[in-house]
């Protein structure tokens, strides 16, 4: 037994002095995901805990899941996962699919220098900050000097304040993220409709295939295991959803559709110094993306046979 | 449904003056080919030569520069492939890998909303002809290679085109499944008899397969004739030396004229006589090429009136086992004879020491050296 254990250790020095060089070069993202994720992890346990300053972490008292108690008896709370919730399927039913339209058009254009300007107009705004977008979304729909408002009014519609009707929050939250990021995120499918043996479209060309058969049943089958590892990583980020975008357009007039469980966190825990509770909520917001991972890779695999791990 | 014993509609196919050029660079340099109904022609030459170039102007996958295709009676350089009823089958199979074989060989009837009746039918034949039953549910990715180049051919055949396209079908195959696929293909000619258009460069494919063997280069036709032909009187240096393993050997020399005899003096100064031919006509000192064949060299005299004995040396023996490769130097230029008077023995000190080699002069070829061209 002792023996067994001897040998595999033994492998393992052999296997790290076979490859040393890729070892090193691991290291530093290694160390990084010691120092900067694992080692805070620690603090989890404040979740636990009645956390007061002058004890520290170590030293606070143990309350169990009463913290948790008290979220689930906050009203707010279950109002910011049922935002969070809206917010990510809205956006995986209507953001996800765009980058997949955009690449397929992109890839029918066929003039290359009209093909480059208008990728390159598609990219750029992933180059703005956010703050920047946020801005401009602002300005936009400013109620007196907004375009969007000019326009209206021009038309003869009422002028709207936009940005305080909650109403309005989640169409122009997810629309600006789309216009964001769309056309950068196209790249991945472009480099994988890029992948696609060519000849497959000159066979189906010679076998009968129209354009729109030759995307419909070449190229969507074709990349349809990169679409589906993009889902993956999107449903694990789905409780994830841009918290600095909405901290820059929300306001208290629409936190009935905005506020979502990391501005919650953010407005309990670091403006409201109540680190436990705020902890806690970012623990459940932790193991529910897990869980949904988890649970997304494993239908992929099931369905598809394509899958992150 | 039985329409393999069934005669097809299949149609000709004719090239007139056909160019492709990128930009300014030339490509095919004015083709001119006709292709009679159910024949199979092969399209043959060095790599980079146009080849499939002028198979894929055929296809309609490259637009015709210049110059008329037609399939049957119809000019086709405007018809978008699809609608020119032919089938291709491409080098690297071109399968479509998320479909299983039964999928991927009905692909281009499904294409055409053929009734699913039909389809299956169609596909249970094909599977029947190429062996693939036992694979029609499996991903192409479980297939190896000669199966996949099958799929691929079933995909081809399921359509009944008026034309099969080849594009160089066996290359990604071992060798013994090469010999394999290409027995299979002729036979699928024989029983189809669909007008083929096969592209290779592998001029032992092309002889095997072929009605009409078509030899390019540099984007220009050569040479077009039966395999035999070509072999037999190739119509200049380059056809001489593409065609025939181990290529004809050709050694420089001169024309010497004297009592109304022809003879070449090559540069060692060794006399090949050649016999008298109606209608040859030489210069005296003409500078030519004499081209022996690898079979036509021999360490013994086979032919007493017919010989040319030349000075040689031996620079390595490939023993074949029947046969045996000498690499020769004859006058300064290397050469190959294939002999078999080594008697199948292992012993290879005889040949190897030998000090002249016999040209059989019934197979003596002449080009003229400025014009590559053959001139008896
Ligand atoms: N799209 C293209 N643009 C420019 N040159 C090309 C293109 N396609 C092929 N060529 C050139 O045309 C020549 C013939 O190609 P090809 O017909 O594929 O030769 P092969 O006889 O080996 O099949 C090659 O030299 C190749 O580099
Ligand atoms: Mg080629």
């Amino acid at each position: 037994m002792s023996s067994n254990i001897n040998n595999k250790i033994t492998g393992i020095g052999q296997i790290l002095r076979k490859d040393w060089q890729l070892y090193l070069l691991l290291a530093p993202m290694v160390i990084w995901f010691i120092v900067f994720l694992y080692t805070p992890m620690a603090g989890l346990q404040i979740a636990f805990k009645d956390f007061s300053l002058f004890k520290g972490i170590y030293g606070s008292t143990w309350v169990g899941f009463e913290h948790f108690q008290t979220l689930f008896n906050d009203e707010l709370f279950i109002r910011s996962i049922g935002n969070t919730f809206l917010i990510s399927l809205y956006s995986l039913v209507f953001a996800f699919p765009m980058p997949i339209i955009l690449a397929l058009m992109f890839n029918e254009l066929h003039h290359a220098m009209f093909k480059k300007t208008a990728q390159t107009i598609a990219y750029l705004p992933h180059f703005i900050s956010v703050v920047i977008v946020a801005g401009m979304v602002v300005s936009f729909l400013s109620p007196t000097t907004g375009i969007v408002n000019l326009v209206l009014d021009y038309f003869g519609f009422e002028k709207t304040y936009f940005l305080t009707n909650p109403d309005y929050f989640r169409p122009i939250f997810i629309g600006s993220t789309m216009w964001k990021e769309a056309g950068f995120e196209s790249i991945v499918y472009l480099a994988a409709i890029a992948g696609v043996n060519p000849s497959l479209y000159e066979s189906a060309r010679v076998d009968g295939a129209s354009r729109w058969q030759q995307i419909w049943r070449i190229t969507l089958p074709s990349i349809l295991p990169t679409i589906i590892i993009m889902l993956i990583i999107r449903i694990g980020n789905l409780v994830e959803v841009g918290f600095e975008y909405i901290i820059l357009l929300y306001q208290p007039a629409t936190f009935e559709t905005s506020d979502v469980i990391s501005t919650f966190i953010y407005r309990v825990g670091l403006q409201g110094s109540q680190y436990d509770i705020a902890t806690a909520a970012g623990l459940f917001n932790a193991v529910i993306a897990f869980i949904l991972v988890y649970s997304a890779n494993r239908i992929s695999r099931k369905l598809s046979s394509s899958s992150l791990w | 449904m039985n329409s393999a014993n069934v005669t097809l509609s299949v149609s000709n196919v004719s090239l007139k003056k056909v160019y492709k050029r990128y930009g300014s660079t030339e490509i095919v340099k004015g083709i001119d080919l006709e292709i009679g109904a159910h024949e199979f022609v092969v399209l043959v030459g060095p790599s980079g030569c146009g080849k499939s170039t002028t198979l894929r102007m055929i296809a309609g996958l490259e637009e015709i520069s210049d110059g008329t295709v037609s399939i049957g009676e119809r000019v086709v350089n405007k018809i978008p492939p699809k609608d020119r009823d032919v089938a291709m089958v491409f080098q690297n199979y071109a399968l479509y890998p998320h479909l299983s074989v039964a999928e991927n060989i009905a692909f281009g009837l499904k294409l055409r909303k053929t009734p699913k009746d039909r389809v299956k039918a169609a596909v249970d034949e094909a599977s029947s002809i190429l062996s693939l039953d036992p694979y029609l549910e499996r991903k192409p990715s479980d297939l190896s290679g000669g199966q996949r180049q099958r799929v691929a051919m079933g995909r081809a055949i399921v359509r009944h085109p008026k034309v099969f396209l080849f594009d160089e079908p066996l290359s990604n195959l071992d060798a013994k499944l090469r010999t394999q696929m290409r027995a299979e293909i002729k036979r699928l000619h024989k029983r189809l008899q669909v007008t083929t258009v096969y592209v290779t460069h592998d001029q032992v494919e092309a002889m095997t397969l072929a009605d009409r063997i078509v030899i390019m280069r540099d984007g220009k036709i050569e040479q077009i004739g039966t395999p035999m032909d070509v072999f037999l009187h190739p119509a200049n240096t380059f056809v001489a030396s593409f065609i025939g393993s181990p290529p004809m050997n050709l050694l420089d020399g001169k024309i010497r004229k004297s009592d109304g005899k022809v003879a070449i003096e090559l540069n060692d100064g060794c006399i090949v006589p050649v016999p008298h031919k109606d209608g040859m006509s030489f210069t005296d000192g003409q500078e030519v090429r004499v081209g022996f064949r690898p079979e036509d060299l021999d360490v013994v005299v086979n032919d007493q009136n017919h010989t040319a004995p030349m000075n040689c040396s031996v620079d390595l023996v490939e023993p074949l086992g029947s046969e045996a490769l000498l690499h020769l130097q004859i006058a300064g230029q290397s050469a190959v004879a294939k002999t078999t008077s080594h008697g199948r023995s292992s012993d290879m000190s005889g040949i190897a020491n030998t000090t002249q080699v016999f040209g059989n002069l019934k197979h003596l070829h002449i080009f003229d050296r400025a014009s590559e061209q053959s001139i008896y």
